[in-house]
């Protein structure tokens, strides 16, 4: 039997672990945020793109099949629950873009799909923002995507934020020095976060102590410069600060400038980045807000050598951070609730009315009003309501109500 | 600024972690009282006191922005945080063991049955061995003392964790194979490691110097 207030499966109110109800007033600030970063993403020239909810499980080549929600369908065709936008903008790439000289640039929102172990008090399915540039190799291109994610963070009001951004090729110069053997357990080590193991196996693999003190020095390393870091590191990791170096003045030309900094020990956990990798953190939250790079050569998997890159944002987190930082959605006209008189033509008239002129209407009571401004009224007759003890043409109320500051 | 957070592994490594992180420079007066407080400020940073298994789930949801524990819980627990520094104290290892009079008959046993049974407290370490090995097992999970589990007949062989090894022995239990040394470990956040660098690499740097001058 069911004790006291717990929810029974079988009652149809539970939700599996991982999902939630969005209530209406975070709704409402979610959609104010997607609405801030869809036309911050179409000021730049990104067009949206939107991708089907399920993708076969064995198209998705960045993630790991087990971090993917599978099942099966009445085909026998094992499904999953879109895990990433990457594999929906590669294929729609290589089947439709493939020939293109030009750059094609796609924005997207979405909501995505992991598989979390359980007890990790991890969601399994939130939104997902982000743009991807595809067949720009430039490190202009590389400055736009960061220009663009510093932009739209500002524009949901998350100001001062400060840029990570680093290089794969600083760390790749060195594994690349490495035995054959040796570098994929590097590499994966360095991914995965054991920096202690990454070092030490490059060491017991021949790396020479000078060259581990500099990736030493290298992967604590984050500064506005990169000085420090050229000392005993190999010529490809040279090369790679070198990009970084030409990159600065590009993010200041863009507008950044003041909001980067170099941070050699950023590495992505994924695999296929190539060149720039960029995040953005906040104060107080434990995950990144926005991360991204270049992944030129992942495309070339799903059949267009394409170069790309691109960013996506958390929206959880965003919405987190600039909750935080005492943020309030600016949307729409306050609330007005307008309690009926004994003609409901009348009430319906007078709503009518002033929805024409603007006015968010709800007649009767709202048990929810999401956090906006809420004033009321009553119903005098088609064209009159009472306001503040006064009875008022709507047109007089409309003016009344859409001046209040917003 | 915002006091640095660091999860500190109550238990057996907890005395040699207040040693380095005195050495590396930070307080640790507030954590000499022996009190029940579980959350300890000192100054420019904050102690939060927990089981060992507990400090990777503090760190990777960013709850505590560094901490100390051991590399055979970062193993077991497989969370997501960056390792920044090995402290070399607190050395153990995970081992595969079996009864000393038993080795061979478990083995023909295994080729004849194609499977054996593991008792463990760490089947996520246990099942990564046999995994990479190749080798059939069916695991048994444990909460302590795993040592009785082959001598009872519960399990023919054991994944467990050994300092000195005297357990083993006086259990007439004998290793098979190693599968890791583990020692402690200093571990960050990966948002606070971009954020808070600074504070974070110089901690890392003293606790560096530290460990490898010992």
């Amino acid at each position: 039997m069911n004790g006291g207030a717990s929810i029974d499966p079988s009652s149809g109110l539970a939700l599996p672990r991982g999902f939630r109800d969005i209530l209406p007033t975070e709704a409402r600030e979610l959609h104010a945020i997607e609405r801030t970063l869809m036309e911050t993403f179409a000021r730049y020239g990104y067009v949206p793109l939107e991708p089907p909810t399920v993708e076969f499980a064995s198209s998705a080549l960045a993630l790991d099949e087990r971090r993917m929600l599978r099942f099966l369908d009445r085909d026998g065709r094992l499904l999953a629950l879109r895990p990433d936008v990457t594999t929906a903008v590669a294929r729609v790439v290589a089947q439709r873009y493939r020939d293109a000289t030009a750059a094609l640039r796609l924005a997207y929102f979405a909501p995505i799909f992991r598989e979390e172990a359980s007890m990790r008090g991890s969601e399994r399915e939130y939104d997902q923002a982000g743009v991807e540039l595809i067949g720009d190799a430039s490190l202009r291109g590389d400055a736009e995507v960061i220009a663009l994610l510093a932009e739209a963070l500002a524009g949901c009001g998350l100001l001062g934020v400060e840029l990570d951004v680093g290089h794969v090729g600083f760390f790749g110069g060195f594994v690349a020095e490495l035995p054959d053997n040796a570098r994929e357990a590097v590499a994966s080590a360095a991914r995965a976060g054991d920096l202690v193991s990454a070092v030490r196996l490059a060491r017991d693999a021949g790396l020479s102590a000078a060259r581990v003190s500099s990736l030493e020095r290298g992967l604590r390393h984050r500064a506005g410069d990169l000085a420090a870091a050229r000392k005993d590191a190999p010529a490809a990791s040279t090369r790679a600060l070198d990009q970084l170096d030409e990159l600065g003045p590009l993010l200041e030309a863009a507008g950044v400038g003041a909001a980067i900094c170099f941070d050699l020990g950023f590495i992505p956990a994924l695999p296929y980045y190539s060149g720039i990798v960029f995040q953005v953190t906040a104060p107080g939250l434990g995950f990144p807000i926005a991360a991204g790079g270049r992944y030129d050569g992942l495309l070339a998997r799903f059949g267009a050598d394409r170069a790309a890159t691109g960013f996506g944002i958390a929206v959880p987190h965003l919405h987190q951070a600039v909750v935080a930082a005492g943020w309030q959605p600016q949307v729409g006209a306050p609330l007005l609730v307008l309690a009926p008189n004994k003609s409901d033509a009348a009430t319906l008239s007078a709503a009518a009315g002033l929805r024409a002129l603007g006015v968010a209407v709800a007649i009767g009571d709202v048990a929810e009003h999401a956090g906006q401004e809420v004033h009321r009224a009553k119903v005098v007759d088609a064209t009159h309501v009472e306001y503040e003890g006064a009875t008022r043409a709507i047109e007089a109320l409309a003016g009344v109500l859409m001046r209040t500051p917003r | 600024m915002t006091a640095l957070r660091i999860a500190l592994a109550q238990g057996s490594i907890f005395e040699e972690t207040k040693v380095a992180l005195a050495a590396a420079g930070l307080s640790i007066d507030a954590l000499a009282d022996g009190g029940r407080r579980l959350l300890v400020p000192a100054g420019d940073v904050e102690y939060v006191l927990c089981r060992p298994s507990d400090v990777p789930t503090y760190v990777s949801h960013g709850a505590a922005d560094i901490g100390v524990t051991g590399k055979d819980v970062l193993m077991e627990t497989g969370t997501d945080v960056l390792e920044l520094v090995d402290l070399r104290y607190g050395t153990c290892r995970f081992v595969v063991a079996a009864p000393q009079d038993s080795i061979d008959r478990s083995l023909d046993e295994y080729r004849h049955l194609g499977s054996l049974e593991v008792a463990t407290k760490y089947p996520r370490v246990a099942e990564e061995h046999f995994q990479r090995r190749g080798v059939q097992v069916e695991l048994i999970k444990l909460s302590g003392s795993v040592e009785l589990a082959p001598q009872v007949g519960l399990s023919d062989w054991i994944v467990d964790l050994v300092g000195t090894g005297r357990t083993l022995k006086e259990n007439r239990l004998a290793i098979v194979e190693e599968i890791a040394t583990c020692t402690a470990r200093l571990i960050a956040n990966r948002a606070s490691y971009a954020r808070d660098r600074d504070r974070i690499a110089a901690i890392a740097a003293a606790l560096e110097k530290w460990a490898s001058a010992r």
